[in-house]
């Protein structure tokens, strides 16, 4: 008996997930607990295992392809077992399909049909294939599609770059433009797209993230500033740096940071508290959340417990979790439980900016660059290593003092780190 | 309805047209008594006497002048080569004379003769006997070309063919004499350059001639099995072309498939293919796929003959192909 892989929920609030990369073909064997695709999520991208074994009969949902939860993705069974592709179709298209008439068929001729079917963005009833197998071969830089296929594209707006081909060499056919077609809008076929206008879908990160800073854009917030000498921060950097050598981490001054906030947060626990609903909740822990940019978007992973950590660990915890993001291999527990989040832009030259909250986080800290400044020191001007701070506060549950007190602490801590002892 | 086999459907043509028409006449080499090499003529020397039923000296040159001459006199003569190697020796009689004279009188004089031919593999009549040489003449200005391939269309083309006042070759195949069909009792003509739809399908169209047009016939009973829906065409007439039913067809099917017996290399499925993907380019889904003999003298030996030319498994491999798709 065949087993239905079906998208799981793999954390609260999730609602659809794109299948970035199917790690079997169909016809292998899979073991259970063997990982079957790589998901993409609103907060991530991971490896899902197989929740049965036997032969991997059908891929349902092709790469690239979004899916809700609980939707069948692919089918488990015994070799030789027949799948219903077209039932299997179907479930799939539900959601999605807009009822077509079955009287529009009888117009016309069955080409004219066909046709009508076409426009529609429908399968042909006969086609039942629903593989996607890999991507179109671009190995000269010309994506390989039928005219046909290119045609239908050209007509409807979509970017043959963008679709998989399932033809022979990774052809894209008609069958493909179809596909894709019934994934994002169709264009008007009237209104003709000009060329160099590139419509780039959102990724689910991409999604998520502009969601959620929509959503932080509504919360009442005050921002406070104040510049940091950094002379002391940087020895002890450059200390740490010498010492750490060998491990092959050098601590950053972002870490040194890190490590700084989650002395102050301990301090002043006011600003370790997420918004909810119920209540704000003042958590004891300090994880903190470091905005790491990707291609496909922001992503914020989480260290956790910073105030336990030496600055040598946060460093070796930053370096595992910016490496694994870039390399699209962080877990959902990575991205989750943050407290407080730092956003740093210093080593793009940037001197100070405001930072977008993170909801339910009730802070954020933007960090600015290095730099060398004249300052009044004793009643002259004097150059010193600064860096300016931002504290970005949601109003409803924090308040100037609170949120001054913080940003005070940290000052203190990186001009005197002898604090944080 | 009767019965006609497709040999008795060529001579029922020719018998009506030279009962009810005294120009009308046939020449070729031993169809008079004999009734022809493959008995196509068979009893028509009885009925229609000496006169009109002559037989040649083995010269195809000297038969295909002398229909010419005639038919430029004004009689509609049908002559008979024995096989279609045998054109070789009245090209230029068939490709030079007949096919420019309307053209260089400038229409004074018209040429309504056909030249009835046969051949083809199956048989093992050997690499001088049994070629597929239609595309040769297609590619002649001034000739119209005829490939029939059931009982139906060839009384219907070659009544047309007898009638049209344009050189005709029309092409008979060795393996098809014997088919049968109920035929109407009336003999209807078929028009010159129509197509002939055998099978509606939706996924592949497959445009074939003479016997494969029952080889592609087979095998799209075949892909049907394996849910793929076939439509297969016959041109009949390969000159002039019914371009737009099978451009129309592949603009439904998306996918094109030609077959002949013939080698592919420059064979009639060639043109085929180049007036599909100008006519249907952006409606192509897949590359046109060609069915042919491998590029070879046939042989004598059967199972050599067999393997160089296309059977309807050969039709069924390039409908598979036009419908691939990786991972099936």
């Amino acid at each position: 008996m065949a087993t239905e892989i079906k998208l799981p929920r793999l954390g609260q609030g999730m609602e659809s997930g794109t299948i970035v990369k199917w790690l079997k073909s169909e016809g292998d064997a899979v073991e259970k607990g063997e990982p079957l695709y790589e998901l993409d999520t609103d907060k991530v991208t991971q490896e899902v295992e197989a929740d049965a074994s036997g032969v991997l009969l059908k891929i349902a949902v092709g790469e690239g392809n979004e899916a809700e939860v609980g939707k069948t993705i692919a089918v488990i069974g015994e070799a030789g077992e027949k799948v219903e592709a077209k039932k299997l179709e179907e479930k799939a298209e539900e959601s999605k399909a807009a009822k077509v008439e079955e009287d529009e068929q009888e117009e016309g001729s069955p080409g004219a049909a066909r046709e009508a079917e076409r426009e529609r963005g429908r399968e042909p009833a006969h086609i039942t294939e629903v593989t996607e197998i890999r991507p179109a071969a671009h190995a000269d830089g010309r994506v390989k599609a039928s005219p046909l296929a290119r045609r239908i594209a050209r007509e409807r707006g979509l970017d043959l770059a963008q679709i998989r081909g399932t033809g022979p060499e990774g052809r894209v056919v008609a069958e493909d433009v179809e596909r894709a077609a019934t994934g994002a809008p169709a264009a008007p076929a009237a209104a003709p797209v000009a060329a160099e206008v590139e419509v780039k879908p959102l990724s689910s990160i991409q999604k998520t993230v502009a969601r959620r800073m929509t959503e932080a854009w509504q919360i009442p917030v005050f921002q406070l500033f104040v510049s940091a000498d950094m002379t002391r921060a940087l020895e002890i950097r450059r200390r740490l740096v010498e010492l750490s050598a060998d491990s092959g981490v050098k601590p950053t001054i972002s870490d040194l940071l890190t490590k700084v906030c989650a002395a102050a947060l301990m301090g002043q626990r006011e600003l370790n508290a997420l918004w909810t609903e119920a209540g704000i909740e003042l958590h004891p822990n300090a994880n903190v959340g470091l905005a790491v940019a990707l291609p496909e978007g922001l992503i914020v992973p989480v260290i956790r417990q910073c105030e336990r950590l030496s600055v040598a660990e946060i460093a070796t915890a930053r370096a595992d979790l910016v490496e694994r993001a870039r390399a699209g291999k962080l877990r959902r527990e990575d991205l989750e439980g943050g407290t407080f989040t730092i956003s740093n832009l210093g080593m793009f030259g940037v001197e100070r900016f405001t930072a977008v909250l993170n909801p339910p986080q009730v802070a954020i800290l933007a960090v600015g660059a290095v730099q060398e400044k004249p300052v009044a020191r004793d009643g002259e001007i004097v150059v010193r290593t600064m860096m300016d701070l931002m504290l970005t506060c949601d109003h409803r549950a924090v308040n100037g003092a609170a949120g001054a007190g913080f940003l005070q602490a940290v000052q203190s801590i990186l001009e005197e780190p002898g604090l944080a002892l | 309805m009767p019965e006609l086999s497709y040999r008795e459907a060529v001579r029922d043509a020719l018998s009506r047209a030279m009962r009810e028409d005294d120009d009308v006449f046939i020449l070729g080499e031993d169809i008079a008594e004999m009734g022809g090499s493959m008995g196509v003529t068979q009893g028509m020397l009885d009925e229609f006497g000496p006169e009109r039923v002559r037989n040649t000296p083995i010269s195809e040159m000297a038969l295909a002048g002398a229909a010419i001459g005639a038919a430029i006199q004004g009689m509609r003569p049908v002559a008979e080569i024995m096989y279609e190697d045998f054109l070789t020796l009245a090209t230029e009689q068939i490709v030079n004379q007949s096919a420019k004279h309307r053209y260089m009188s400038g229409g004074q004089m018209t040429v309504p003769v056909t030249f009835r031919t046969q051949g083809g593999s199956g048989w093992s009549p050997g690499a001088q006997h049994a070629q597929q040489l239609e595309a040769w003449f297609v590619h002649i200005p001034g000739l119209k070309v005829i490939f029939a391939s059931t009982p139906t269309d060839v009384r219907g083309l070659l009544w047309s063919a007898i009638y049209d006042d344009n050189p005709v070759v029309f092409f008979e195949h060795r393996t098809l004499y014997g088919i049968k069909e109920d035929v109407p009792e009336e003999l209807e003509p078929i028009p010159i350059g129509q197509a002939r739809v055998h099978r509606e399908g939706e996924d592949v169209t497959v445009i074939a001639t003479g016997r494969l047009v029952h080889e592609s016939l087979a095998a799209a009973k075949e892909a049907e099995e394996q849910g793929v829906s076939v439509e297969v065409i016959d041109p009949r007439t390969l000159q002039p072309l019914d371009e737009q039913a099978l451009i129309a067809s592949v603009k439904k099917t998306n996918r094109c498939v030609v077959a002949h017996e013939a080698v592919t290399r420059m064979g009639f499925g060639a043109e085929v293919a180049a007036v599909i993907q100008y006519g249907a380019f952006d409606w192509l889904d897949a590359p046109v796929e060609r069915v042919g003999a491998k590029f070879t003298p046939l042989p004598f030996a059967p199972v050599m003959e067999e393997w160089c030319v296309p059977h309807a498994a050969d039709v069924l491999a390039a409908i598979q192909r036009t419908v691939q798709r990786n991972g099936d």
